[in-house]
């Protein structure tokens, strides 16, 4: 099978910093990737890096056929970073949803502006999709009346009617209260039943545990692990992985 | 428990509702005396008029014929004020969001261009830049009606200063609004114009409704070059006339002053309604 995700070589630097160091990472398609490490070990930018809104300093990226170098920000190949933005969808920690529009004005945006699709066709999709995140009966409230986690199930809704071959996710609930993690998560593992490609960046160790088909481990710029959840939570081979799963453990308790 | 005790007229009033209605109490008791004092301090402003001599304080005495004979002549200029005024403020408008998008730009000469507009004209007195604007386009072969020139000279001028009020409206939309249209496929273009803008304007309508009050009252600077017929250039053309400027000049104030008290209530009414919607 081919890789949908490939990444090649990657390095990225801000300013003096050498934020990610010589990453290479295959993504098939159907597998759920989750992302983990401390803050600061590069996961984010790693995963921003996919679809440009980090330029990579050195390496290629390359989703579904499409490859893009990295390089000096002025000379990147525009229409080639379109094409891959086209082919992913985006779910931010702070959900980023328009607050000057509904939440189904918030949903057809991308495909109507960007695909220029035909608004009815894009409003029923809209709909299918925000029916999926059970967010439906809310579809012409503004974001400002929504809670945390309703919020981010909307930002799922728009990033899904764009049709994306992969979801990146960004700390998905790193934002919420507790008590609404776990709506957003049961939505992302429906994506994933779905048979969605995933890449999730979090410190939610239950979900990477249970829904994850790998999950890589970060520190310090690099992937210092990649295995499946059932090997890596039982047999960590990293100090770092080794201490990252205690502290979750202890949590736990 | 009877969930319906609440409308029933003998049912005792609750806490809440109590406090409630102290609260209510209070505050239209506050607007009451501040519209009390406005009438006296609008009867104080009348006395000083009155040309009466009670307890030995000096009052001014105005010329009532000459007030009622020139009345319709100087609400004449009203049209063009109110004129000069909208078509300046809709430059400045434009201007201003040209330059505070300048002020984005990565393209040096646009970047300059902005730069140096808006440190030129807030630079200069606006008193010299209405001259100008008479003095020099003729010599460029630039002949427009007074007006004309008058509008192009307070809308650079207001331009230059609302570009400010622009850049903080764009600054104030977050930097995760540009990242999510941009993970959409939007372009800087389709970013700026549907999501930055729309949440920046929103943001820039009250100081603009500032601005435009403060250019009505600007824009009586124009009558130093004679060409435009608006409320300060005919009471002064009267009251020379007839040696009674200080009257022209108190009834061009009037007409200021109510101009400018209908537009703070508009602007209070337009602000009232953006705070109510979804934000």
């Amino acid at each position: 099978m081919v890789p949908i995700v490939k990444i090649s070589n990657l390095d990225k630097y801000f300013g003096r910093l050498h934020v990610l160091k010589d990453i290479s990472l295959e993504v098939m398609p159907r597998e759920v990737v989750c992302l983990i490490g401390r803050s600061g070990s590069g996961k984010s930018t790693l995963l921003r890096c996919i679809n440009f809104l980090e330029v990579p300093s050195h390496g290629t990226i390359e989703v579904d056929g499409v490859k893009v170098e990295g390089g000096e920000k002025g000379k990147i190949n525009r229409d080639l970073v379109h094409e891959v933005r086209l082919r992913t969808g985006m779910v931010f920690q702070e959900f980023n949803l328009f607050p000057h529009m509904s939440v189904l004005e918030n949903v057809i945006e991308g495909p109507v502006q960007v695909k220029g699709m035909d608004r009815d066709k894009a409003i029923a999709l809209a709909e299918k999709n925000l029916n999926h995140v059970d967010m439906l009966w809310k579809k012409d409230e503004y974001p400002m009346r929504l809670s945390g986690g309703q919020k981010q199930r909307v930002a799922i809704a728009r990033a899904l009617t764009m049709e994306p071959k992969v979801m990146l996710f960004d700390e998905p609930t790193s934002a919420l209260d507790p008590e609404l993690i776990g709506e957003v998560l049961n939505v992302m593992k429906k994506l994933a039943l779905d048979g969605m490609t995933m890449l999730v960046v979090t410190h939610e160790m239950g979900f990477a545990k249970d829904v994850a088909d790998r999950v890589l481990v970060m520190g310090d710029g690099e992937i210092i692990e990649d295995a499946k959840p059932s090997d890596l939570f039982t047999n960590p081979k990293d100090p770092r992985t080794k201490a990252l799963i205690e502290r979750y453990r202890s949590g736990e308790q | 428990m009877n969930l319906f005790a609440k409308n029933e007229p003998n049912a005792p009033k609750s806490q809440a509702d109590l406090i409630f209605e102290a609260n209510q109490r209070k505050e239209l008791q506050f607007k009451a005396n501040v519209a009390l004092s406005w009438m006296v301090l609008i009867l104080i402003l009348i006395f000083l008029f009155s040309g009466q001599n009670i307890l030995g304080i000096k009052t001014i005495q105005l010329d009532t014929t000459f007030i009622k004979d020139n009345l319709v002549f100087i609400a004449g200029g009203l049209g063009q004020t109110i004129k000069i005024s909208l078509l300046s403020i809709v430059l400045a408008t434009i201007l201003a969001l040209l330059a505070a998008l300048g002020r984005l730009s990565t393209f040096p000469p646009i970047y300059a261009l902005s730069t140096f507009y808006v440190s030129l004209i807030r630079g200069t007195p606006l008193y010299l830049q209405i001259f100008f604007f008479f003095l020099a386009l003729p010599q460029l072969g630039i002949i427009l009606p007074g007006l004309w020139a008058g509008v192009i000279a307070l809308g650079l001028n207001y331009g230059a200063y609302m570009s400010e009020i622009f850049r903080a409206g764009l600054s104030s939309v977050g930097k995760g609004q540009r990242e999510a249209a941009i993970a959409l496929g939007m372009t800087p273009g389709q970013t700026m114009k549907r999501v930055i803008l729309p949440q920046a304007l929103r943001f820039a309508i009250p100081p603009t409704g500032n601005e435009f009050i403060a250019m009505t009252k600007d824009s009586a600077l124009v009558s130093v070059t004679g060409f435009v017929h608006e409320l300060m250039w005919r009471s002064t053309k009267v009251g020379r006339a007839q040696f009674h400027n200080l009257e022209a000049l108190i009834m061009a104030a009037m007409f200021y002053w109510a101009m400018t008290l209908l537009l703070s209530y508009l602007q209070s009414r337009i602000e009232a309604r953006l705070s109510k919607g979804d934000r």
